[in-house]
């Protein structure tokens, strides 16, 4: 099955500095792959690479090296267009259109026309959350309307791939609420998502593989459930009608913390490597009843500081960095640097 | 509360802004008064070269030339209505029209007029009869067929500069173009022939008056004619005088003496309605100085001597 | 093709709503105005300073227009960066610029046919309240169809004047734009001057470097015929046309310069 979208080693430099220009590495040798019908979240901190990377997926900019697919074909490539939306980070249209003429305009570029488009424009504005301000000019938006219509953009064409560059960025809780329904539509429909988020918790909700870029290279990559499995970091029981509370002094400091939930409830969180079967008989002796066990995991923000952090303690090391890419089948394969590879921003 | 907060008093301000205006307007009014005035600078022309002026017009040369003309008339009237001013000359009216017909070679107007004005004696007009000639070759430069040039430099010999045989010529010219009226091949030859007297003048107003080709100068020919007449009613006048004196009378001169002796029916006035003026010790008739006609041409030497018919 | 004018509509609309055909209000009051104030000033020469101010104007707010609309046709778009979306759409680089000129045409051309439509208008006027013998002096027509052809190359004359715009817009901000888009246009009117610069000049390789900037400036100032059609002056269908083949030509190689600029550039 061919991918969604396919990068293979893109990597973009420019020139930065007036007088002697040196040249700045904003993405190097970024390899991944997004399947259809899947959600994919591109993170990262600011500064990245993440919009540079869809804005090559979009041909706005020229890669330096490497390539890039979008449904099996080049990028640029004006069927594909046909197939896919964009929504760019803090958009801009054009002013002096009203929020209906600006979708209509660009559903007319796909050639949609008519009746056809005056239902689709109508339906999309409505699914988006534009009422009758669909018929002000755009200067009187707000930013969070404005980004509707982005959205209202990006879907005019019934698009099989849709990215999205910052989609919560300036919006109010309800708006974030709004956007990640629609994300979660978008996937019903099987239709593929790849956005760009420095916000975490969006993704680990919504995504079912991520790739985290730092300083312009893929430091992690895959299924969020795989990366979050690898570090449990404890459990937590919470038991009720507990006859006596118990104190995190007991039993050897297998208990790190204990929180009370109510008058005889309680919430324990045991310490690291202490395994929950042995520890609560021990809990139960003197009776009480179980209310639930659940694994601690390292939350995606946690994984995320740690895997940018080894990113910015490595980059000094240039060439001995090493390359993960995500195969087909989700597997991370981390590979060494070839010696002489090109050199990074410091 | 300010005053800006209450709506009265924001009225209450506007009014007092009112009031400083009306005081600034009173202030001027009042300097007009009181200091000299500025006195109008004397017009000046900056950039005097056509090239110049034709690079800095870029491809609007056609309105340049529209706006030199307007001030080439607006320099003429206004020298003319200030004749007492001696300051005040017609230096900038060549400059401005060989300017306007720099940039509009083909502004036909331009060069009639600029012949006119230009030729016209003090204190009418500045008397270059040679820049009016100038002028025209310029034009005949631009339109090389264009008859009524060569007959208004004819005329320009005949009339500002008395030179006969010159105007003869270019009257000729004139008749040589092809489709040139019919009456140029005459009024060369009559030109040559008695040059100078009011008859071939006469024809050469009645053609200019006939010639449908602007309105003001068609005006001007008629004026010319009237001045004619009034020359030929003055000679007339002065017969008359001379008649009555051979036969005795002294002076003092009057019309009423005239008109009592039944010799004349009525204080007689010249073609624009003034009286003419009798002198009361010679008796001699001049035009009255109030009149329009004034100033009369200067009559130009007769050709072969003889008295003006 | 349909993309092309589909852009072009889109420009076309939003000069619209930009208000650029305020610029017609001006015009005819300017018209207007100067044609009251004439009668005293002019000895009979209304219609001809008419009709050279209608035509002057024409031109000169044509040229505004070109230049100050034609430099932000792309720059604008990319500074705030609504480009992004477009160039998503199944929209190539060259069909979006393409799109943009034809749109700034149009707009052009409208503007330039109204005001020609106004000039009629005004000198319908003058024909109708002058009497027939005042009338004869007129050195041709109140109404005269030659004017269309004035007003046809001056369209021409934009044509080029608004590419060279949009081949600045392509790569440049919109200041240093439209400088060098003013400077250009106002180098095109002395073509001529540089021809005659050959006889005064006396090293060979000046001569040889000022005819080749002859030849290579566009010769704006061959577009302008209203001296002409004032003046009853003939201009020949062949002048038109080679007048026309002239600009397509120069036109052409802007437009493919600007489409090269525009296609490998990066939107950082």
């Amino acid at each position: 099955m061919t991918a969604a979208v396919e990068t293979f080693e893109l990597s973009k430099d420019y020139r930065v500095g007036f007088w002697r220009p040196r040249p700045y590495r904003a993405l190097d040798n970024v390899s991944f792959s997004v399947e259809p019908g899947e959600v994919f979240g591109f993170l990262g901190p600011n500064g990245a690479g993440k919009t540079t990377t869809l804005k090559l997926l979009m041909q706005l900019v020229f890669p330096s090296s490497g390539r890039a697919t979008i449904l099996g074909r080049p990028v640029g490539d004006l069927a594909v267009k046909q197939r896919i939306g964009y929504l760019p980070e803090n958009p801009y249209f054009y002013d002096n259109l009203t929020a209906e003429e600006l979708v209509a305009y660009f559903a007319s570029l796909f050639g949609i026309r008519g009746a056809e488009r005056r239902k689709r424009v109508a339906r999309l504005l409505d699914d988006v959350g534009i009422g009758a301000e669909r018929r002000m000019q755009m200067r009187k938006f707000s930013k969070g309307m404005v980004q509707r219509v982005g959205l209202a953009q990006a879907l005019i064409n019934d698009p099989e791939v849709i990215f999205l560059d910052e989609p919560m960025s300036g919006l109010d809780p309800l708006g974030r609420r709004d956007v990640r329904n629609l994300i979660l539509r978008l996937r019903e429909e099987g239709r593929t998502v790849f956005f760009s988020s420095h916000i975490l918790s969006d993704a680990e909700s919504l995504c079912s593989r991520i790739a985290i870029v730092a300083k312009g290279r893929l430091v992690a990559a895959g299924r969020v459930s795989d990366m979050l499995a690898f570090r449990v970091l404890g459990w937590e029981i919470v038991l009720d009608d507990l006859p006596v509370a118990p104190s995190s002094d007991q039993w050897g400091g297998r208990l790190r913390r204990v929180t009370r939930l109510d008058e005889k409830r309680f919430s324990i969180e045991l310490s690291e490597d202490v395994r929950p079967e042995e520890t609560l008989p021990l809990l139960l002796a003197r009776g009480g009843r179980l209310v639930s066990v659940n694994p601690v995991r390292e939350s995606l923000e946690d994984f995320f500081v740690r895997q940018v952090n080894a990113a910015g303690d490595v980059s000094r090391f240039l060439d001995d960095a090493p390359r993960v890419t995500v195969g087909k089948s989700g597997e991370t394969v981390t590979k060494k640097a070839a010696a002489g590879s090109g050199r990074g921003a410091q | 509360m300010t005053l800006l907060d209450r709506p009265a008093g924001r009225i209450a301000l506007l009014f007092g802004a009112l009031l400083l205006l009306a005081t600034a307007a009173g202030l001027q009014a009042m300097r007009d008064a009181r200091f000299q005035t500025d006195q109008p600078a004397r017009e000046v022309l900056y950039v005097q070269s056509p090239a110049a002026v034709s690079r800095l017009a870029l491809s609007y040369d056609a309105l340049a030339s529209d706006i030199y003309w307007i001030r080439a008339i607006q320099h003429f009237g206004r020298t003319r209505l200030n004749k007492d001013d001696a300051s005040d000359d017609y230096t900038l009216l060549f400059p401005l029209l060989d300017l306007c017909t720099s940039l509009d070679p083909y502004f036909n107007i331009a060069y009639r007029f600029g012949a006119i004005f230009l030729s016209e004696p003090p204190p009418g007009g500045p008397g270059q009869p040679e820049l009016a000639i100038r002028l025209l070759q310029k034009g005949l430069v631009a339109r090389p067929t264009k008859w009524e040039y060569l007959q208004d430099i004819g005329f320009v010999h005949y009339w500002f500069r008395q030179d006969y045989k010159a105007a003869a010529e270019w009257f000729d010219r004139a008749a040589k173009v092809p489709n040139a009226p019919w009456w140029l091949k005459p009024l060369a030859a009559h030109t040559l022939a008695s040059g100078g007297d009011r008859q071939s003048s006469r024809m050469l107003y009645r053609a200019l008056a006939q010639s449908d080709e602007n309105e003001f100068m068609k005006k001007d020919a008629q004026r010319r004619l009237r001045q004619l007449d009034a020359l030929d009613q003055v000679d007339q006048l002065n017969r008359i005088v001379s008649t009555v004196k051979e036969k005795g009378a002294v002076a003092p001169f009057t019309w009423e003496r005239f008109i009592r002796s039944h010799i004349l029916r009525r204080v007689p006035t010249d073609p624009d309605g003034f009286p003419y003026r009798l002198d009361e010790q010679t008796g001699s008739v001049t035009v009255n100085p109030a009149s329009s006609l004034n100033p009369l041409p200067t009559e130009p030497q007769r050709a072969s001597g003889t008295p003006p018919a | 093709m349909t993309t092309i004018l589909r852009i072009a509509v889109q420009v076309f609309k939003e000069c619209v709503r930009d208000r650029v055909f305020y610029n017609l209000v001006l015009f005819a009051v300017l018209l207007i105005g100067v044609s009251l104030l004439l009668g005293q000033m002019t000895a009979g020469q209304e219609v001809k300073i008419i009709k050279d101010l209608g035509l002057a104007a024409t031109s000169v707010f044509g040229l505004f227009i070109a230049i100050f609309i034609g430099i932000g046709l792309v720059s604008k778009e990319v500074e705030r960066r609504s480009i992004y979306s477009v160039l998503a759409k199944p929209v190539t680089r060259t069909q979006l610029v393409l799109g943009k000129y034809v749109g700034l045409q149009l707009t052009l051309a409208v503007n330039v046919a109204i005001m020609t439509i106004a000039l009629y208008g005004v000198l319908a006027f003058y024909s109708w309240t002058t009497p027939a013998l005042a009338k004869q002096a007129w050195e041709g027509p109140a109404l005269d169809p030659a004017i269309l052809k004035a007003s046809y190359l001056i369209l021409v004359e934009l044509s080029v004047v608004t590419a060279i715009a949009v081949v600045f817009s392509t790569y440049s901000s919109a200041l240093l734009s439209a400088v060098f888009t003013f400077g250009l246009a106002v180098a095109g009117q002395f073509s001529a001057d540089l021809k005659n610069f050959e006889s005064i000049v006396d090293s060979r390789a000046l001569v040889w470097f000022l005819r080749g900037i002859y030849y290579v400036l566009p010769n704006l100032a061959s577009f302008d015929v209203k001296l002409q059609v004032v003046h009853q002056l003939p201009v020949t269908a062949s002048y038109l046309a080679w007048a026309t083949m002239y600009a397509a030509v120069y036109v052409g190689a802007l437009l493919i310069i600007a489409v090269v600029i525009f296609s490998k550039r990066d939107f950082k």
